[in-house]
């Protein structure tokens, strides 16, 4: 006996009346149209704060790390904080673009390409953090392996020298598969572009695009094969973040449970800025369409369920921290609920663990307005995770003796709020110059590109498929 | 120009042929007598001279050749290896005592201080005094030159004027002398007091013992100095008397070394010594004892009074005190120590601070008596210059005199009265009433801006001096390098007044000496100079007994009433003593033993007394500020942070003096609250006054935040008692009650470490190998330590705004934790050094390996290599890494206008570190490397003898409480100690196996109190 299912109804993935041509149009007409006033605004703020960026750098080489707020308990502060938030928020794009690519989630076609941009501008204003903040900006190169006649190699047991290989490829891998997505639509803009300048440049970097079947062929193996490659960096590289901490024997560092917290933590941070950033770009370039409420729902979800994972890594280190029985972990733990540091302590229980909540409510998860607070909530509130992990755990360490409180100077402050100049830069050429949307991979998705199951009328009939039942008696 | 050259001599040729302004501008300012003087005698002078100007005229050498035959260098001075340094000894005079030093010098600069070993006082130890004044010596704000009403004038000129002005001997001439126990001073003062019938020769000090002379006079008929000998008492008392630190006492070094000595104990069979204190504010004497009691200072003589009158019914010789009844009699403390004190007759010891009245000393004298401790904890000496009149006192007259016009001429041989004198006697409008006021210091201080002619002087290290030790050893001081900046000794200044000319204080210190030993002199002088003792000549010791008429005497100060309301005691600061240090950066910048508080003096208070005021009784980790309370005396009002100090006695505020200063020098101005205006000739100790809030807060730098030890087993101790019953008690297991984690299963495998992943860098052929272990039970947290480290690694001083923010680069910290109640605390002490861990975690997470272990066990840090992650310092359990935030080397050696001067006090040995590395404590690695390679030229063996390596901080401990040396030798001093019972390590659990160990503390409480 066999019955008859139904699949549960799935909405469709790009909504209105779309065909091919109109989503070209949608899409790459963004990057061909005469430049809005409203960008070149936007550029300009953008450009200020990476200005306050350049300059909060150059004093801090001709000064000393000394201008930031660090001191002897914690010695890391604020750069290294910016440094794990920035490289977090970069994991939402590979996760989107090489895991979800490889699960098949189609409805990922719609922000994978701006969520990658995201990622790799994100991992460039991590990058500057660990870069900047040494004493001796001068000689940074000893940290990669370079034959000299210093006869000196580096520390193949430190964890900052596991940072350097982890974020050097991880950015290496995510621009390449980035890049290579790019290619079929790099091509489109080259054959719908009339300005001369336009034709050769975006021709180039199409690098003879034609759309033969055996371009595809090509395309879609290595695009496989960037997705296989990129999958396990999405774990390893904040895993490989968590070990600076994780990897030292500092009480509130020290924890096994680092790396999965980290990684969940970091993609629940990327999440929420990959919402952030659509909500805004839907709404302004009018890709309601593309970007559709079903696809914020769905990333609610992962919200939902990524900080409810943050949320049990809370609970789980107190767990463990009175269950170890090691009196200098029990101590930490408690001072970060109740000790100096206790009102940062509570913005992140607030933020990453309460706010999510709302998303068990589907009203809540199709909110635009809400989803864009939360979503800018929830980053605040990964940002204190890192500040409580980094700044308690040091300035209320083994000995009271050396205990001290960290305040931040201006240019703290400044340095980071710089980095969203240099994000925002990177992030506006890109919106201006480039399609944010896959178009050549959003037309496979479009109800149109599946010729079947409609009725003469054009209208979708769902497909019945038989499903045996299963059997009891093995 | 040759006909020029052929006149003058070799140097001088050079000089001329070289015309060049910078070089004179030079050589000028660092050796600017050295042509007239090459005549002298010490070759070693000569040699620094020719190295200096060599060095500055070998560019010019090179492209204008002289005329005349030069002889190379290729013969070395006899004892001289470029490189290789020097020590001489000499002497650090402080008052009227003096501590035996050795002065390491490198190419003719000193750069560090150490204790001499032959100097039977100080036992080769050193307070902080005496190991800051290497930065004293080349503090280029030190006067340099004669000024005339505040006008550049040569030494010619002021000889000049003193040949003539002083060749009327009859005139009315008033010398104010320091505190100098020099016989060359004294041999020229009563050449002095001859010569001029009509003067008058006053002592001053603003704090001095003239109260304990005063009451040995009470108590025996004459004025004589008091010697504690705490290496023989049992049970030691001490009565507001901090006397193991040197603002305390001028004898702190022996005392801390004896009475230290008696604590390290080896095993359960040895004894300890017991120790009161009683005190009001928390002292580090105070927290070395057994038990504390918090009176105010004002309260004290009740208490030894009453505390004479409880013995008074048990011993004879006590009867003057028979019928005292005050507030104490019958106290817990008074019969407890009473019977405390019986049980160890002749094996006790009293004493009281400088500042109680005399009668509490007569008392403290006779107790002494009465108990049969004199000859053997305590005695007395007839010290030659003690004079007949009680100072202090003859100080408030002749200023009174000196207000009355009665004086034509003040001579001001040191000393700062304008500055410390008390504020009633309104000194500096006093000096205006004399003609002519003559004034020699080192800095152009508040005394010389009113002085018609300010004589600069020299260092203690730049000038030939003489002097007794506390206990009466004497010493020729020698000096270490021509004078900086010119600048007489105050004998050679009051020779040139006396005489008429200049002499050499060479001259006037052989002479002394020459009649003491007219024969076979210039062997004895040798010796005396090579050795920096003269243990012939002495302070004749005194049988002593209770003067006839004791009880007549001491009746009428029995009656004593403590202040009511609140008091101010107002004291010496522990770091600038009477504020003769206050441009010392090393001093500034120590923390004080006490609150660890740098660049400031705060009012301390006890927290019911801060709660009393309205001011928050305790500080939250985040707080930089701390309340501003205003305490008005009647006369005069000040306005100065308060600061909470556990331990403190309630109802009573201690200031320190000698901050506030403006005008003295970069380092001093502008730092603190000059707290003198409050000190008055009725209330130079204590006083009372009002005292409320202000409103306002103000900005302390304070090295520690946090106090309590949070139940954390850093510090272990036991009593004695428990320690007979539990000899392991301060072992993991002791204090945990299990072994520690990971052992077991080690030793099943046959180890005797806990696994671990890493490789264990033991090197186990590798000898020597070096560790350290420091004895808690003896460190009373003075901070010499951290100075010794300071002077002998180049440490840069950062200032109080680097030091608020926590940025301090102080190598080896002493940690200081309050413990118990509240109220009255006990206080333990830590040193804290680098543990050089055998499994270091820095190493493991420094990516570029900056930091990584020598074969000899050390954890070593390559600066050059050093990229400034910071992770180290981070990853370090013990948080001793100390990081460059600035170039804090840079600001420090370059700063002002003269530069090179800071510069010369840099030890050769040790790199200068730049900004963005990390620094820390080395084990002075090059002390070990020069012992290593000195062993092997002379005994082929790598392994120098047992203490042949002694770090700074071992070799300047006062109470030898730091060994160090070599574990692969079973017989070392260091092995011997680890070996100890007490021995552990801090956080063995992490299992980094810490180099550094630290020997736990034992107390002995009196079982009475429990």
């Amino acid at each position: 006996m066999s019955k008859t299912y139904e699949y549960v109804h799935e909405p469709v993935l790009v909504k209105g009346d779309h065909d091919f041509k109109s989503i070209t149009a949608l899409v790459t007409d963004v990057n061909l149209r005469p430049t809005p006033t409203g960008w070149y605004i936007a550029f300009g703020i953008a450009n200020i704060l990476l200005l306050i960026m350049l300059v909060s750098i150059a004093y801090l080489i001709w000064e000393g790390t000394g201008i930031w707020g660090l001191n002897t308990p914690a010695n890391w502060g604020w750069a290294i904080i910016n440094f794990v938030w920035w490289v977090g928020i970069g994991h939402a794009g590979t996760l989107i673009s090489a895991i979800l690519f490889l699960f098949r989630q189609d409805w990922r076609t719609a922000i994978n390409r701006f969520a990658e941009a995201m990622t790799i501008f994100a991992v460039m204003c991590a990058g500057i953090f660990p870069a900047i903040h040494v004493g001796r900006i001068w000689v940074i190169y000893w940290v990669f392996p370079i034959p000299n006649q210093m006869a000196m190699w580096p520390n193949f047991n430190s964890p900052l020298l596991w940072d350097v290989f982890a974020v050097s490829t991880y950015f290496t891998v995510s621009a390449l598969f980035w890049y290579v997505g790019l290619v079929p639509d790099l091509a489109t803009i080259r054959d719908r572009i009339k300005s001369k300048i336009g034709k050769v440049l975006y021709g180039t970097f199409a690098m003879g695009w034609r759309g033969s079947n055996r371009q595809w062929w090509t395309y879609e193996k290595s695009y496989m094969i960037l997705a296989g490659l990129a999958t396990p960096l999405v774990l390893s590289v904040h895993s490989v973040v968590s070990f600076d901490f994780a990897v030292s024997i500092i009480p509130g560092w020290h924890t096994t449970i680092f790396p999965p917290y980290f990684v969940a933590g970091a993609i629940f941070s990327g999440f929420a800025m990959v919402l952030t950033l659509m909500i805004i770009c839907r709404k302004i370039y009018k890709m309601e369409d593309i970007m559709t409420i079903d696809h914020m729902e769905k990333m609610n979800m992962i919200l939902l369920v990524t900080g409810m994972m943050v949320g049990f890594a809370y609970a789980m280190e107190f767990f463990i921290a009175w269950y170890s029985g090691v009196e200098y972990e029990k101590a930490i733990f408690i001072l970060r609920a109740t000790g100096p540091y206790a009102w940062a302590y509570w913005i992140m229980i607030t933020c990453n663990v309460l706010s999510p909540q709302f998303f068990w409510v589907k009203k809540f998860r199709r909110n635009v307005a809400l989803t864009f607070v939360i979503s800018i909530v929830v980053n605040i509130g990964m940002w204190f995770e890192r500040f409580v992990i980094a700044v308690t755990s040091l300035s209320t360490d083994f000995l009271p003796s050396s205990w001290g409180y960290y305040t931040p100077t201006l240019w703290d402050v400044l340095t980071y709020v710089g980095t969203f100049g240099l994000f925002f830069t990177f992030f506006l050429l890109f919106l201006r110059f480039l399609p944010m949307v896959a178009v050549a991979e959003i037309k496979n998705i479009l109800p149109q590109a599946d010729p079947h199951n409609y009725d003469e009328n054009g209208n979708y009939i769902q497909p019945k498929v038989e499903v045996p039942e299963p059997n009891r008696e093995s | 120009m040759s006909d020029k050259l052929k006149q003058n001599s070799y140097w001088k040729s050079l000089r001329e042929l070289a015309e060049n302004e910078e070089y004179k501008k030079y050589e000028e300012r660092e050796f600017p007598e050295n042509a007239a003087e090459m005549t002298d005698q010490v070759s070693r002078r000569s040699f620094l001279r020719v190295m200096g100007a060599s060095i500055a005229l070998a560019g010019f050498a090179a492209c204008r050749r002289p005329v005349q035959k030069i002889i190379p260098f290729s013969e070395m001075p006899e004892n001289m290896i470029l490189g290789e340094p020097l020590f001489y000894a000499t002497a650090h005079p402080f008052q009227d005592s003096l501590n035996g030093l050795l002065v390491k010098t490198n190419e003719g600069r000193p750069t560090k201080i150490e204790g001499n070993e032959a100097h039977e006082g100080s036992g080769g130890r050193t307070n902080i005094y005496d190991q800051a004044e290497i930065i004293g010596l080349y503090d280029p704000d030190r006067s340099r030159t004669v000024l005339n009403n505040g006008n550049e004038a040569s030494n010619e000129d002021f000889i000049e004027f003193a040949s003539g002005h002083f060749s009327e001997t009859d005139q009315r001439i008033l010398f104010i002398s320091e505190a100098n126990s020099s016989p060359t001073l004294q041999r020229i003062r009563s050449q002095a007091l001859a010569d001029y019938p009509n003067s008058e020769w006053v002592t001053y000090e603003a704090f001095n013992d003239e109260n304990q002379i005063e009451g040995a006079e009470i108590a025996f008929g004459s004025r004589l100095r008091t010697i504690n000998h705490f290496d023989n008492a049992d049970v030691v008392v001490a009565l507001d008397s901090d006397f193991m630190n040197p603002y305390g006492h001028k004898n702190s070094v022996e005392n801390a070394r004896k009475l230290a000595g008696r604590r390290q104990i080896q095993g359960t069979e040895d004894s300890l010594s017991r120790i009161y204190s009683i005190e009001s504010t928390f002292t580090n004497t105070g927290s070395f004892a057994d038990h504390r009691l918090r009176l105010k200072a004002s309260e004290i003589p009740a208490f030894t009074f009453a505390l004479a009158a409880e013995l008074s019914g048990s011993v004879s010789g006590l009867e003057a005190f028979s019928g005292v009844s005050n507030e104490f009699s019958g106290h817990d403390w008074v019969s407890m120590l009473a019977q405390d004190l019986l049980e160890s007759t002749g094996l006790s010891l009293l004493t009281a601070g400088y500042g109680q009245i005399p009668a509490v000393h007569a008392a403290v004298a006779a107790i002494n008596a009465a108990l049969d401790n004199i000859g053997s904890t305590v005695t007395y000496h007839d010290v030659p210059h003690f004079g007949e009149e009680n100072q202090q006192n003859r100080f408030i007259e002749a200023a009174r005199e000196l207000q009355n016009g009665e004086y034509d001429t003040v001579v001001l041989i040191g000393s700062n009265p304008a500055f410390t004198a008390p504020s009633d006697l309104r000194f500096e409008e006093a000096l205006g009433q004399a003609e002519t006021v003559i004034h020699l210091s080192h800095y152009v201080d508040e005394t010389s801006r009113i002085a018609d002619w300010h004589v600069n002087r020299a260092h203690f290290l730049e000038s030939w001096g003489d002097g007794y030790s506390y206990t009466g050893i004497s010493s020729v001081i020698q000096p270490q390098i021509q004078p900086l900046f010119g600048g007489w000794s105050e004998i050679e200044f009051l020779n040139a007044i006396v005489s008429g000319e200049w002499q050499d204080g060479y001259e006037l210190v052989r002479e002394t000496w020459q009649e003491q030993y007219p024969d076979d002199f210039e062997a004895r002088w040798r010796e005396i100079l090579h050795d920096g003792v003269d243990t012939e000549l002495n302070f004749e010791e005194i049988e002593v007994s209770l003067s006839e008429d004791f009880a007549g005497q001491i009746s009428v100060h029995l009656d004593t009433s403590p202040v009511s309301g609140i008091e101010i005691v107002l004291k010496p600061d522990a770091k600038l003593f009477d504020g003769r240090y206050a441009n010392n950066s090393w001093l500034q910048e120590l923390p004080e033993p006490m609150t660890k508080i740098t660049w400031d003096n705060v009012a301390l208070m006890s927290p019911a007394t801060a709660r009393e005021l309205g001011i928050p009784d305790e500080r939250r980790l985040k707080d930089k500020d701390t309340p501003v309370i205003r305490i008005d005396t009647g006369d005069s009002t000040i306005e100065i942070a308060a600061w909470v100090q556990p331990g403190h006695a309630d109802e009573s505020i201690t200031l320190t003096v000698g901050y506030g200063r403006s005008g003295l020098g970069r380092v001093a101005d502008g730092v603190g609250i000059d707290t003198y205006p409050l000190r008055t000739t009725e209330a130079l100790y204590y006083r009372q006054a009002d005292v409320s809030a202000t409103g306002r807060n103000y900005e302390i730098a304070c090295v520690q935040d946090h106090h309590s030890l949070e139940g954390r087993s850093m510090i272990r101790e036991a009593t004695m008692d428990e320690y007979r019953e539990n000899p392991g008690f301060a072992t993991f297991e002791g204090v945990y009650g299990f072994e520690v984690p990971g052992m077991r299963e080690a030793r099943e495998k046959g180890d005797d470490q806990p696994i671990t992943l890493f490789n264990a860098r033991e090197y186990p052929d590798y000898e020597p190998q070096w560790g350290m272990a420091i004895d808690l039970n003896a460190c009373f947290g003075c901070g010499v330590c951290t100075i010794a480290c300071q002077a002998e690694n180049n440490i840069p001083v950062v200032g109080k705004r680097e030091v608020g923010r926590r940025r301090m680069l102080h190598w080896i910290r002493t940690d200081r934790y309050y413990e118990g109640d509240e109220d009255n605390p006990r206080a333990l002490h830590q040193p804290v050094p680098c543990m050089h861990c055998e499994l270091a975690p820095c190493e493991q997470v420094c990516p570029v390996a900056a930091t990584v272990h020598s074969d000899d066990g050390m954890n070593q840090m390559t600066y050059n290599r050093c990229i400034g992650t910071r992770y180290c310092a981070n990853n370090c359990p013990y948080k001793v890494r100390r990081f460059n935030f600035f170039n804090y080397s840079r600001e420090f050696l370059t700063n002002g206008d003269d530069p090179e001067v800071v510069q010369m006090a840099m030890n050769p040995d040790v790199t200068i570190r730049f900004r963005g590395v990390m620094e820390k404590c080395t084990y002075c690695v090059q002390r070990v490397s020069r012992a290593k390679t000195k062993s092997r030229q002379e005994t082929g063996s790598k392994k120098p003898a047992d203490g042949a390596v002694q770090t700074a901080c071992q070799q300047a401990c006062p109470a030898n409480a730091i060994y160090f040396g070599d574990l692969t030798d079973e017989n070392s001093n260091v092995s011997r100690a680890k070996q100890n019972e007490r021995n552990y390590v801090m956080l063995e659990e992490l299992n980094v196996r810490p180099r550094t160990s630290y020997l736990a503390k034992v107390r002995n409480p009196n079982p009475e109190i429990g």
